[in-house]
């Protein structure tokens, strides 16, 4: 899948989730970026990832991605 | 021999010397028989259990790191923590399981009695069983290399500034650490012998002074008044952060003297403007463990769930974390009164959110004293369950405060004396959090001379009477 495609379906899911309506994706974007990107809200930004592109992480993987570039990757990878 | 006796007072420079003076190769089996020994001279019978643990944990470690197969690597990690965990569950919850089950079958009118264990619980098992389990599960996640001396893991379990009350290490950050094993650089000796003051000056002034007062109302529940237990009730948090931060930073400063970097504890916790944030700052090292090996693989399970799956592993997360303190009905329900907290919190965090942002609250210093002071006072309610040992002595205490007020009963030395030590130690704690930059520039001289008097207070109005550290029991 297109980079470019991804982004623009991470990105909703991204500010919906963090509550930040202007939050722009960049692939070294990490948690410690983000105000509301905790433990909390992670998993349930990654069961949208999920459910949006149809695929499903192992834990394992998961613990494995700390930027947004690493996601992207990792659903180019899957999906 | 705990960190307040006089023996680790002599010893313990002694074992930082023979550190340094003993060649680098030999290190590690110099430190591991220096922390076998000093485990060894308090409990010499427990000391086979820790090194059957290490042994498990060593072995187990090479079998996770030796199988291809991931379906079966995750069956050997799982076969190993249950391993690790039986030695925790006979000790500390055989007996609580046992109660309960009694209790419960008591209830429908079905009478048994099943054999009971009386044994003494052996030292710093809850924390040596976190650490092996914390590396076997990391091995299994490719979060860490194997470790293929069976005398690092041994010492990663058994290091003696840590073993007996943490802060629980991980295996990660430690085993670095443990291959390298350089002399003492003098920066550490001095930060580690700063830290250990500070942390002697909070358990000794401050939670040991505050704890004869508390412990003096706490223990005669039923002829004290509700003014007396609500002081009680509010000052007990301040003792247990100068017990449980002290022991910490005299573990951390200890481990420093030898040069090793040990993960903090606690970051001023009474600052935090929520329960998430309190969490975050209170007991870290456990809390970080919890989040990483029960919460997350719970929250990942349930993610299909979304808030409710959060909710779930928030609260069997602190379920286990109310467990771990104790074996005990009262520490259940502390556990889950912390797990609905949260979940209220992580519920409401987005309109929380939207309303704080609309209104500049985050700014406004009232909202943020307002915030402190409802954490603080939450806290110091859950904890009136958490310390005690049956439902009816916290409900009377709970009663008597809402419902019997009176005059306070005073013990003057101890609260002028606790009262002196805890603005010493909150000045500090306010300076680190609000002014980071004052006093930096701080003549040497005035610093020396500020910790002299530090040792000279502790000395003089500290309580030397070898009080037991509360982490001690877990």
């Amino acid at each position: 899948m297109d980079k470019k495609v991804i982004i623009e379906k991470l990105t909703p899911i991204f500010r919906e989730v963090f509550s930040d309506p202007n939050l722009v994706l960049t692939d070294e974007l990490t948690a410690n970026d983000v105000d509301n990107w905790g433990s909390l809200t992670h998993m349930t930004m990654m069961a949208e990832v999920e459910q949006t592109f149809g695929i499903a992480f192992k834990l394992k993987e998961l613990k494995k991605l700390n930027t947004v570039g690493e996601l992207i990757e990792a659903i180019q990878t899957k999906a | 021999m705990t960190f307040t006796s006089f023996k680790f007072l002599i010893f313990f420079p002694l074992i930082v010397l023979f550190f340094n003076l003993v060649p680098k190769k030999y290190r590690l089996y110099y430190l591991l028989a220096a922390s076998y020994t000093i485990y060894g001279l308090l409990q010499p019978a427990y000391l086979l259990l820790l090194i059957a643990s290490s042994i498990i944990t060593y072995s187990f470690g090479v079998w996770i790191d030796k199988t291809e197969d991931d379906e079966k690597k995750h069956k050997i990690m799982i076969g190993g923590i249950l391993l690790i965990l039986l030695p925790l569950f006979m000790f500390k919850y055989y007996n609580f399981i046992n109660e309960s089950i009694i209790s419960l079958l008591g209830y429908i009118g079905i009478s048994v009695s099943l054999p009971a264990i009386r044994w003494l619980l052996p030292l710093g098992i809850s924390y040596y069983t976190f650490m092996s389990i914390g590396y076997l599960v990391d091995l299994y996640n490719e979060e860490v290399e194997v470790e293929k001396n069976p005398c690092s893991v041994a010492l990663f379990l058994s290091f003696f500034p840590i073993v007996f009350s943490g802060p629980i290490e991980r295996a990660g950050h430690m085993f670095p650490q443990i291959s390298r094993m350089d002399r003492s650089k003098p920066s550490d000796l001095v930060a580690g012998a700063k830290m250990m003051l500070w942390g002697y000056f909070m358990k000794l002034c401050v939670a040991d002074r505050l704890s004869l007062y508390v412990n003096a109302v706490y223990s005669n529940v039923e002829i004290n008044n509700g003014s007396s237990l609500g002081l009680a009730a509010l000052l007990f948090p301040i003792q247990e952060y100068g017990d449980l931060a002290g022991y910490s930073l005299i573990a951390i400063g200890a481990a420093r003297c030898l040069g090793f970097h040990i993960i903090p504890n606690f970051r001023r916790p009474f600052f935090a403007k929520s329960i998430s944030s309190f969490w975050r700052r209170w007991h870290m090292s456990l809390i970080q463990w919890l989040t990483d090996y029960i919460y997350t693989p719970m929250a990942y399970a349930l993610r299909s769930k979304k808030s409710w799956g959060v909710v779930g592993a928030l609260m069997v997360t602190f379920l286990v974390s109310g467990i771990w303190h104790g074996a005990t009905m009262t520490c259940v329900v502390w556990g889950l009164m912390q797990g609905v907290l949260l979940s209220i919190e992580s519920l409401t965090l987005n309109k929380r959110t939207a309303f704080e942002t609309k209104y500049s609250l985050e700014k406004k210093w009232w909202y943020n004293l307002i915030c402190i002071v409802c954490v603080y006072l939450i806290f110091a309610f859950s904890e009136i369950y958490g310390m005690s040992s049956s439902f009816q002595n916290s409900n009377a205490i709970v009663n008597k405060i809402l419902f019997d007020h009176g005059p306070l009963f005073l013990h003057p030395t101890s609260l002028i004396l606790g009262f002196f030590a805890t603005s010493i130690l909150f000045f500090k704690d306010i300076r680190e959090e609000y002014f980071p930059k004052a006093f930096s520039n701080t003549n040497n001289y005035v610093k020396i001379t500020l910790y002299i008097c530090l040792f000279l207070y502790i000395l003089l109005f500290g309580v030397l009477d070898g009080g037991q550290f509360i982490y001690l029991q877990f």
